[in-house]
């Protein structure tokens, strides 16, 4: 089975190198070495503007692969993986359903971390798309981190929380390391430590069956310096500020969306990022077997790509 | 009609379940420890057993089919999820009788919604119960429908009462007492978890400080039931000159604790209305 990427942003630039490194989809990752993956990853520049900078910037430009670009080269056995935000299942669907009466399509929303394989991914299936499609990519989205399956409407939700989470998470860092700082810690390391200590309680948190707030309480000694630091953090609205950012990304992204499905914005006007389009190539799933070293690079000469 | 089953004393009172889950269990729970109703005479239904068990260990009979709690019943109380009841009422109409009272605690779904998906003149009631129901201390309100009588209501009254506090209100206070007590719940947590995160800044375990705190509550509110005062009495009772309460109370002003509870409830009622007009 082969995987074809179009795009050449954020998202594309990690499938690639993850992926050419670890096996996916196999039983058992540990009987294959890293040097062989088990599926071709080809990757195409076609024309389409890569993205410079991180999701929801000002400067992305919509990508102009559409529908109706590669709608004509879509066959009935491909699935078709939209990871651009804001765009529904329907809208994909009814630009493919030109070219094929029942195309196979997947919405998926993930976020940057992919790029350390820690990332957090949800999809939601469309009309025609069958079970094992879902499965697979699961399958393959589950090497690059978290991922689960969604009804779609709870999209929006994930984009405002794990979308756009790492934002909120780089903020925080940044100002908990200015806190470093000021009380005399050298500024490389006061990062070093934040950031360890936010991935740290992240992994006693998804390791744990706890409340987080129980798990902030064992933290806390009595009338210790924890206690009183998380005062500060309730006086200044800390809670509401997190469930503020989390409503405001996920609302704009409807608001981005029901532009975008009413057509009546230019693509390029929109401050949406089209990461990439992940195009799947699949027969059924039990027939994923491990492709050699050359099959891989006949396939991304034979799209004109670059090797790896 | 009502005399009928307001005659039925605790030795024979029947009372239906269509849906078993929690807020079920905590409603025939209640009414089984207060001797109100025998456990053989409540009769559950749902389509798996997964709930059913928690009412077979209670004492009670079950079954899976929906009718057949009707058939066996003249006091049903419907408590499934808000989305599928219409479905399940459509299933139960033929089964209904005048003699029924048929009773929802589904948030969110009218008296009027009620009434149309049941047959004429079907006797229908809302009850709003919120989660310390399963403590038998909880805050219920109910709403008639058109066809109730006062001797129908003041016997559900008296079989809730099992579950804590039941008054009979307007329906237009429903939305307003989801927003209090339904939610109230969550809020009255916060302000616990917050009231024990003071004391462990100040140098308590954290355990002991929850456990104070819950205390605390309990212990003012029952203040409160018990000696019928406005609250503001009894704070001001609590605060003496220059004192310590004071100090804290002031505080606590300043922090806009009122206003921000407000909100809270305000924020609750109005989403609870505007869910039930989806």
């Amino acid at each position: 089975m082969s995987v074809g990427i179009i795009g050449a942003g954020q998202l594309a630039s990690a499938w690639r190198r993850e992926a050419a490194l670890y096996p996916v989809g196999s039983q058992d990752n540990s009987q294959l070495s890293g040097n062989e993956p088990a599926h071709g990853v080809g990757a195409q520049e076609d024309g389409c503007e890569p993205d410079t900078q991180q999701q929801g910037d000002s400067e992305a430009q919509r990508c102009p692969v559409s529908g109706r670009e590669i709608g004509a080269d879509v066959q009935a056995r491909h699935i078709v993986v939209s990871c651009a935000a804001g765009v529904t299942i329907s809208s994909v669907e009814k630009k493919l359903m030109a070219f094929q009466p029942a195309p196979k399509v997947i919405r998926c929303m993930t976020n940057t971390p992919v790029v350390v394989r820690e990332g957090a991914t949800v999809y939601a299936t469309g009309t025609h798309a069958l079970v094992e499609d879902g499965q697979l990519l699961e399958q393959l989205m589950s090497s690059v981190g978290f991922c689960t399956e969604v009804e779609e409407d709870l999209i929006d939700a994930v984009t405002g929380l794990s979308g756009s989470g790492p934002a909120y998470a780089f903020m925080a860092l940044d100002a908990l390391a200015d806190g470093g700082v000021k009380m005399g810690l050298p500024r490389r390391l006061a990062v070093q430590l934040g950031a360890q200590a936010l991935l740290g309680a992240a992994k006693m948190l998804l390791d744990s069956e706890q409340h987080p707030c129980q798990l902030k309480d064992n933290v806390c000694s009595p009338g210790g310096a924890t206690i009183h630091a998380l005062h500060f953090l309730e006086s200044g609205g800390f809670r509401s500020l997190l469930i503020n950012a989390v409503e405001a990304s996920c609302i704009r992204t409807r608001e981005l969306q029901s532009m975008a499905d009413q057509e009546k914005i230019s693509p390029a006007a929109l401050k949406k990022t089209l990461l990439d389009r992940v195009k799947l190539e699949s027969p059924t799933v039990s027939t994923l077997t491990p492709s050699s070293p050359g099959k891989l690079l006949t396939r991304s000469l034979a799209l004109g790509g670059k090797k790896d | 009609r009502g005399d009928k089953m307001a005659a039925a004393g605790p030795a024979t009172q029947r009372v239906g379940f269509v849906g078993a889950g929690r807020m079920a269990g905590a409603i025939a729970q209640g009414l089984i420890r207060a001797g109100k109703v025998e456990a053989q005479h409540i009769v559950a239904s749902a389509p798996t057993d997964r709930n059913l068990c928690h009412f077979q260990a209670l004492g009670c009979q079950t079954t899976h089919s929906n009718q057949e709690v009707l058939q066996s019943c003249l006091l049903v109380i419907f408590a499934t999820k808000p989305h599928i009841l219409p479905a399940v009422l459509a299933e139960v109409a033929p089964v209904v009788t005048a003699e029924h009272i048929l009773v929802s605690v589904a948030a969110g779904v009218s008296l009027s919604t009620l009434e149309e998906l049941l047959p004429p003149n079907t006797r229908v009631l809302r009850v709003l119960p919120n989660l310390p129901c399963v403590v038998q201390e909880g805050a219920i309100v109910m709403a008639r429908g058109r066809h109730v009588g006062s001797s129908e209501t003041k016997l559900l009254q008296h079989l809730l009462e099992a579950c804590g506090q039941c008054e009979e209100v307007p329906e237009a206070y429903v939305d307003i007492h989801t927003g209090l007590s339904g939610s109230g719940v969550a809020f009255v947590c916060a302000f616990s978890e917050a009231l024990a995160e003071g004391a462990v800044k100040m140098g308590m375990p954290s355990s002991l400080a929850h456990r104070i705190a819950a205390q605390t509550l309990l212990g003012t509110a029952k203040m409160l039931l018990h000696e019928g005062q406005h609250p503001a009495q009894l704070r001001s009772d609590v605060c003496t000159p220059g004192g310590t309460t004071i100090y804290g109370l002031h505080a606590l002003e300043q922090g806009g604790l009122r206003a921000a509870t407000m909100s809270a409830v305000e924020a609750a009622t109005c989403r609870a209305r505007e869910l039930s007009r989806k």
